[in-house]
């Protein structure tokens, strides 16, 4: 998935992406976590801050640019 | 390859834990929340470092992934796992050897002649087993070589046991016994004893018989009257000629065996032969001494035995004698039997370019009777 993933943003050369599953979240290339909770979820990205909020929230990975958060998502916003 | 550890961290505030380990930069995966502890995957390089921003929280190592996992799991169980490959090799070796070759026959001399046979095609017991293919090869090698004795062959693999089943050719020979023959000369010669058992001899002692003259006859005469025929039987030796002819070099290289000997291995399958180690010796013999078999190779123990080799050059007298023992081989193989020497002769004795040249003419007795079928009605017919 990541070699799809770097291989899209080569072509497409975006600053982000994010994918909502229907119980997961996954960005990419986001800068930093700013709070982490089991409701709610703050990753700064590049032009944006983007909450997640939701029940029983969960990192299951993370590393530098990349994070999977786990959970029952109610609300995605994106605040500037 | 990136070398993760599984880690247990008992915390409280799992959230925070993770906050930490976001700003550090640790990568993380496989995350499960407990009760009271977080269980993750690290990378085993950003161990410490965990270590060391999370004082406060008990930070334990409980495994490997991955290959790593495999080689731990590996390496604690190495001596069942050797204990098993160990076992399986046991079972594999002694699912392919022969413990017993059973003949099945009723006559004891059958028995003895095809265990010998099969002995020498190496089916013995303390063996490993052959394939089906070298077992029929066996068993066409054995009817061939036996011709006249084995009608039918079989091998049985049951287990660790090999039964071998045989019929015994049986040739009628009444036919031949009824039929009528001469016994006639099967070379030029002057006879020296004639042995009678059944016919009437024809010669006499120290007369002269050519080929193919009939030396004991198979017609029983009276009064110029043929009375009975029979299948005439006995041994007439006559004093034979042979003239050979032989050169010999005067130089010849003899080996000497120095007392240097080195050992070496060697691998032998079907048609290859692979020496393990380089040769230590330059000029050599070599004695093979089999170690085992597998399969179908065969491990020798060499032993390399130095030689030198010296230039000799024979006096007359010894090239003489040697060349009269190479005499002697040739006519053994020309006459094909083991003969006695009456009285010999040089017809010839020179030596040209190193070479010595001889003729000799060489009398010898020797049995010259074979058996010559004829049909009453008949003239003559084959010989045997």
């Amino acid at each position: 998935m990541r070699i799809m993933k770097n291989l899209q943003n080569f072509l497409l050369d975006q600053d982000y992406y994010i994918d909502i599953f229907n119980n997961c979240l996954h960005v990419y290339y986001y800068m930093e976590m700013v709070s982490l909770s089991d409701k709610q979820i703050e990753l700064k990205l590049k032009e944006f801050t983007l909450v997640i909020e939701g029940e029983n929230l969960l990192v299951s990975a993370m590393d530098n640019h990349e994070i999977l958060v786990k959970g029952i998502i109610n609300n995605v916003r994106f605040v500037r | 390859m990136k070398h993760y550890v599984l880690i247990r961290i008992n915390t409280n505030k799992k959230s925070k834990v993770i906050l930490k380990l976001n700003k550090i930069n640790v990568d993380i995966r496989n995350v499960r929340y407990e009760d009271k502890a977080i269980i993750l995957e690290v990378l085993s390089e950003d161990l410490k470092r965990i270590k060391k921003y999370l004082l406060s929280e008990k930070v334990e190592i409980i495994g490997d992934t991955g290959v790593y996992e495999a080689k731990r799991v590996i390496k604690n169980n190495m001596q069942l796992i050797v204990s098993v490959i160990f076992g399986l090799l046991v079972f594999l070796v002694l699912s392919n050897v022969v413990v017993k070759v059973n003949v099945v026959h009723q006559s004891s001399e059958i028995r003895q002649l095809l265990s010998d046979a099969l002995e020498e095609r190496g089916v013995k017991p303390l063996t490993f087993k052959k394939s089906y293919q070298e077992y029929e090869d066996v068993i066409t090698d054995i009817k061939n070589a036996y011709k006249d004795k084995i009608e039918w062959l079989e091998i049985d693999v049951q287990g660790m046991v090999i039964n071998v089943r045989v019929e015994e050719r049986i040739i009628n020979e009444d036919k031949q016994e009824d039929a009528n023959c001469h016994i006639v000369a099967a070379k030029s010669g002057v006879i020296r004893s004639i042995l009678t058992e059944k016919g009437v001899a024809m010669v006499r002692l120290n007369d002269f018989v050519k080929k193919d003259d009939i030396l004991i006859n198979g017609e029983i005469m009276l009064n110029e009257e043929v009375k009975n025929n029979v299948c005439a039987k006995g041994e007439v030796y006559a004093e034979v000629w042979y003239k050979v002819g032989v050169s010999l070099p005067l130089d010849y290289v003899e080996e000497e065996y120095t007392k240097k000997m080195r050992f070496n291995f060697m691998v032998k399958d079907k048609n290859e032969e692979y020496v393990i180690l380089k040769s230590r010796v330059k000029e050599k013999e070599v004695k093979n001494v089999l170690l085992f078999k597998l399969f179908n190779l065969e491990f020798y123990l060499q032993k390399e035995y130095e030689v030198r080799r010296v230039n000799k050059t024979y006096t007359e007298e010894e090239a003489l004698n040697k060349a009269k023992e190479l005499a002697y081989e040739k006519m053994a193989i020309k006459s094909n039997k083991q003969t006695d020497k009456i009285h010999e002769k040089y017809l010839k004795k020179n030596i040209n370019n190193g070479n010595l040249d001889i003729d000799m003419f060489i009398a010898i007795e020797e049995q010259i009777g074979v058996k010559k079928y004829y049909s009453i009605s008949e003239s003559d017919t084959d010989v045997e």
